[in-house]
């Protein structure tokens, strides 16, 4: 490690944030592992105690079978629905998570992943019409494996986001018109009682979901009572 | 100060090697007079519906750099931009954020709940950067969830295989030309 070179504040944002998210994610990591109580099975993502609580979220959902139908945002049966908040304009961010979690998926046993569906939440929804959504979702899942929510309502986007903990914000645009939108990153594991077993911040490697997610499937739900 | 002179000769001799030869036939290295090298430079799959794509690679220069531009054919995509994913924080400004994109803070949502959620809450975003310094020895990725050179208005589709052609401007070396190869992940 060269510790005498002057790094020039570029690069320190990026040295921070990385230092944050490290730490942040082990710290997560540890009480992970350390959570008591519920039974959980060791996993890579983060647990929250108590587990955020999400049963009585629910959203239009544009995707091919949803037919803009009211559907929570939780999984079926002994399935699991993966949440994520992010909007199809984001070339970096969002395509990454999406191919992760494909990546995650294609490495299953198709039985487990038949009880996986993924739920994606537009947090864009001027430029996420249902077309643009669904071709989006349909080009990392196939189209009975995914949800695409989308409401025009920003209240009703707003409670969603904040029954799990998430927001997002609409972006200035700049001299074309275009406009980012910041919004939090994470993958969210609920089951079918609305509870979110399991977070996955933004980078969390395919391998580490996968290994989750088979931890999750596998022990039937959680593990003892 | 030995330590750095002594890294970066080792450095400058490992590039100058590395330069001498075609190694990557997948990813092209390019490398400039004065030893800044471009590798592994990749682009990731679009969809059919989206506008905007994104490059990442690993920047080297043992005398120092800093890439100041980047531009592709318009059959690629309208422009190309530098750019940086943050970490932007939930409600109160955080020091990484010196541009104006945050713009009006004005509460329209309920986003002050989040802050009692707990670490992993912050949003990431985006916002475009004059310039990426490559400091002296030192490598600096263009990375998903760092910088990368976002591609926008994308004529159409990155598809598996595809090679998009990158100009990129640095201030020593010059214009460096380089093939993004695109991947899946």
């Amino acid at each position: 490690m060269v510790d005498r070179v002057d790094r020039p504040s570029r690069v320190r944002p990026v040295i921070r944030v990385l230092a944050v998210a490290l730490t942040a994610f082990s710290v997560a990591a540890v009480s992970g592992c350390g959570s008591d109580g519920e039974g959980q099975p060791e996993l890579n993502g983060m647990t929250r105690t108590p587990p955020t609580e999400v049963g009585t979220v629910s959203l239009p959902d544009e995707s091919p079978g949803g037919d803009g139908r009211s559907t929570d945002l939780k999984g079926e049966g002994d399935g699991l629905m993966l949440v994520y908040f992010g909007y199809t304009s984001c070339p970096d961010v969002c395509p990454t998570t999406l191919a992760d979690l494909h990546m995650a998926l294609e490495g299953m046993p198709a039985d487990q992943a038949d009880r996986i569906r993924v739920g994606m939440v537009t947090v864009d929804p001027e430029r996420d019409t249902p077309k643009v959504l669904n071709g989006y979702l349909g080009h990392f899942f196939d189209a009975d494996d995914y949800d695409s929510f989308r409401t025009m309502d920003t209240d009703e986007l707003a409670r969603a986001e904040k029954a799990f903990g998430a927001s997002s914000k609409i972006g200035k645009p700049d001299r074309h018109g275009d406009y980012d939108v910041s919004h939090t990153a994470q993958v969210y594991a609920v089951d079918d009682t609305g509870q979110v077993l399991v977070e996955w911040p933004f980078g969390t490697s395919s391998d580490d979901i996968r290994s989750d997610l088979e931890r999750l499937l596998g022990g039937d739900g959680s593990d003892s009572a | 100060m030995k330590k750095a002179m002594f890294l970066s000769v080792a450095v400058a001799g490992a590039i100058a090697i590395a330069g001498c030869g075609s190694d990557d036939s997948t990813d092209s290295t390019s490398a400039a007079s004065d030893g800044t090298t471009v590798t592994d430079v990749w682009t990731r799959v679009t969809t059919p519906t989206q506008t905007a794509g994104a490059v990442y690679m690993t920047i080297q220069s043992p005398d120092g750099d800093t890439l100041t531009g980047a531009s592709v054919p318009s059959s690629v995509a309208g422009e190309a931009q530098l750019h940086e994913t943050t970490d932007e924080g939930s409600m109160d400004s955080t020091d990484s954020m010196d541009s104006t994109d945050m713009g009006s803070m004005d509460s329209t949502d309920s986003m002050d709940s989040t802050d009692s959620m707990g670490s992993g809450e912050t949003m990431m975003g985006m916002k475009e950067v004059d310039q990426i310094d490559i400091p002296a020895g030192q490598s600096v990725a263009l990375e998903p969830g760092g910088y990368h050179i976002m591609l926008i208005d994308l004529a159409k589709p990155i598809e598996e295989g595809d090679t998009i052609p990158v100009t990129l401007d640095f201030e020593q070396a010059g214009e460096i030309e380089v093939d993004a190869t695109a991947r899946a992940e």
